[in-house]
């Protein structure tokens, strides 16, 4: 192939893996899933009832990879049986894909709400039915664009794994990302807004979420409304990057070429990781000669009278 | 006739490449719920997610690269480079969530330093955590896990595909069969060393590290079992 169309198609799925990581965090944050949400499962036992949607279909990774997969073998399915444009093709599977997600968040938002009711936990039909057709709106986008890669990785770059192979891949990889960072701004900063900033959640304080919004109470949308100015789009990042630059490499030393060529991606994506480790040092340096105030430095034998 | 001696070598590869994922998910700093909530150190996610989700990113490597030349060595370089990839991507993007979101310093709660930087850890954990964060040991011991999970994974898939050649021409559905056995058989060995790490784990300086052998050992069990139902069921429906 062209290395400029190489380059051109790389660009494009790097754009659409930005999208779908933002959209898929931000998915995550209007239903509430993952590792934060045992906190909003947590709080009603803890006696503080809340209305924030309560979805946690399974680890996001999984729910991705599910969403992913039916979508795919979907468009699948209608462009080998039914010669379907592609574009078309793969706009009815994420629709399809969607529509299996809704069905799955509403019903495990209303099974774990209903059975909190012994801890005065009510179901807010109204915010359920608000809710859900944002949930199924970011799951289409997430899925929509994580096919478009797939689809440009199998029939552009020539990929051999087959096209629903390789979305329940992405699917399994994006949530696994998604959940690693974006996440983590909603979990360790939204939903525990009123303890001090940066001072990690004291154990002490599990299950005690935010449940008070600047007007009324405190639902999904205020989430996303917090977590899209930094979680969603730094997960869209790394996604963006992920996609991007595991193909980069050997788009940029194309191992069909020759076998040093292949050597030469390999040696590349080492250094990509390396600079990424002194970076990590980077940060954990300047962030602790920045914040404060730390633990006093007691000398062993005063701490231990 | 199935005839599994002929595939020995074969079936070893893939028992190696099981017992590498076992291995390599010990090095992955993962603190799950905790995590998630600034309560303990490493990526706020789940054990099996994270390194099935660098693995698998690294089989998707190997897969291209084994579509375009027929040389070990640079297969196995390229599923570990894709997955060491993703798993520093994640980790990077993480540290930004805690140190520019979240407020966070990186801080181990297990060591009292950093066994690669020699930093005092123990003054920045805040009070009632066990840490939070990503610290430099924690990322290079994440780096090596994505490393050995992405050439464990890609030796299966080569192990697999290599078994299929010898019954069938490779095509679409010899490729997809293979795939999701490699797959199957990295998510078997991404959950056995689950119950050694218990849900959080920091790295290879944590305690919990040490108890890798027992892991390691049902892996290879497991694998071996995985690896005579893969094989059989390969050379049966070779191609479908």
């Amino acid at each position: 192939m062209e290395p400029l169309i190489g380059m051109g198609v790389l660009a494009l799925m790097g754009v659409a893996a930005t999208i779908a990581g933002a959209s898929e965090d931000l998915e995550s944050d209007v239903g509430s899933q993952s590792n934060p949400n045992s906190q909003v499962q947590l709080a009603p036992q803890m006696m503080f009832p809340h209305r924030i949607y309560n979805k946690a279909v399974s680890g996001e990774p999984p729910s991705n990879a599910l969403m992913c997969a039916i979508g795919a073998t979907g468009a699948a399915v209608l462009m080998g049986e039914f010669n379907l444009s592609p574009l078309f093709a793969l706009v009815i599977g994420a629709l399809i894909a969607a529509c299996v997600h809704g069905t799955y968040a509403m019903t495990s938002t209303m099974g774990r709400a209903a059975s909190q009711s012994r801890f005065k936990q009510p179901v807010y039909l109204d915010m359920i039915r608000s809710h859900t057709p944002v949930i199924m709106a970011y799951a289409f986008i997430t899925t929509f664009c994580v096919l478009i890669i797939s689809y440009m990785m199998n029939v552009v770059l020539g990929h051999p794994f087959p096209l629903p192979l390789l979305a329940f891949i992405w699917g399994i990889t994006i949530g696994a990302i998604g959940s690693s960072t974006g996440d983590v701004h909603y979990g360790a900063e939204r939903e525990f807004q009123q303890f001090e900033f940066g001072s990690g959640l004291n154990a002490s304080n599990s299950g005690n979420i935010v449940r008070f919004a600047e007007s009324g109470l405190r639902n999904g949308y205020d989430n996303s409304w917090f977590c899209a100015k930094f979680g969603g789009p730094v997960t869209g990042i790394a996604f963006g990057m992920t996609v991007f630059l595991g193909s980069w490499i050997t788009t940029v030393f194309d191992p069909a070429v020759s076998i040093t060529r292949g050597w030469l991606s390999a040696v590349a994506g080492i250094i990509i990781v390396f600079i990424l480790i002194i970076w990590n040092r980077k940060i954990e340096v300047a962030a602790r000669n920045n914040y404060g105030p730390y633990k006093e430095d007691k000398p062993e034998e005063e701490a231990a009278a | 006739m199935i005839d599994l001696a002929a595939n020995f070598l074969w079936m070893f590869l893939v028992v190696i490449g099981g017992v590498l994922i076992s291995w390599s998910v010990h090095f992955v700093p993962v603190g799950g719920a905790p995590a998630a909530m600034a309560q303990a150190t490493g990526i706020g996610t789940g054990t099996v997610q994270l390194a099935a989700g660098a693995g698998l990113t690294g089989l998707i490597s190997a897969g291209y690269m084994m579509q375009v030349v027929d040389n070990l060595p640079l297969i196995l370089a390229s599923g570990t480079v894709g997955a060491m990839i993703m798993i520093s991507v994640t980790m990077i993007v993480g540290t930004w969530v805690y140190v520019y979101g979240v407020g966070c310093v990186p801080s181990s709660a297990k060591v009292k330093v950093d066994p690669i930087t020699h930093d005092r850890q123990d003054l920045y954990v805040s009070q009632g955590t066990e840490g939070h964060g990503l610290p430099t040991v924690s990322f290079v011991s994440g780096v090596i896990g994505g490393a050995l999970g992405g050439f464990g994974g890609s030796l299966v898939y080569y192990a697999l595909l290599k078994v299929g050649m010898g019954v069938a021409e490779v095509d679409a559905n010899m490729i997809g069969l293979v795939a999701i056995f490699a797959v199957g058989i990295f998510f078997v060995n991404a959950v056995i060393p689950s119950y050694n790490i218990g849900g959080t784990i920091e790295g290879f300086h944590d305690p919990k590290w040490k108890k890798w052998p027992k892991a390691v050992i049902s892996s290879f069990v497991a694998t071996i079992f995985c690896a005579i139902v893969a094989v059989i069921a390969i050379l049966q429906l070779g191609g479908l």
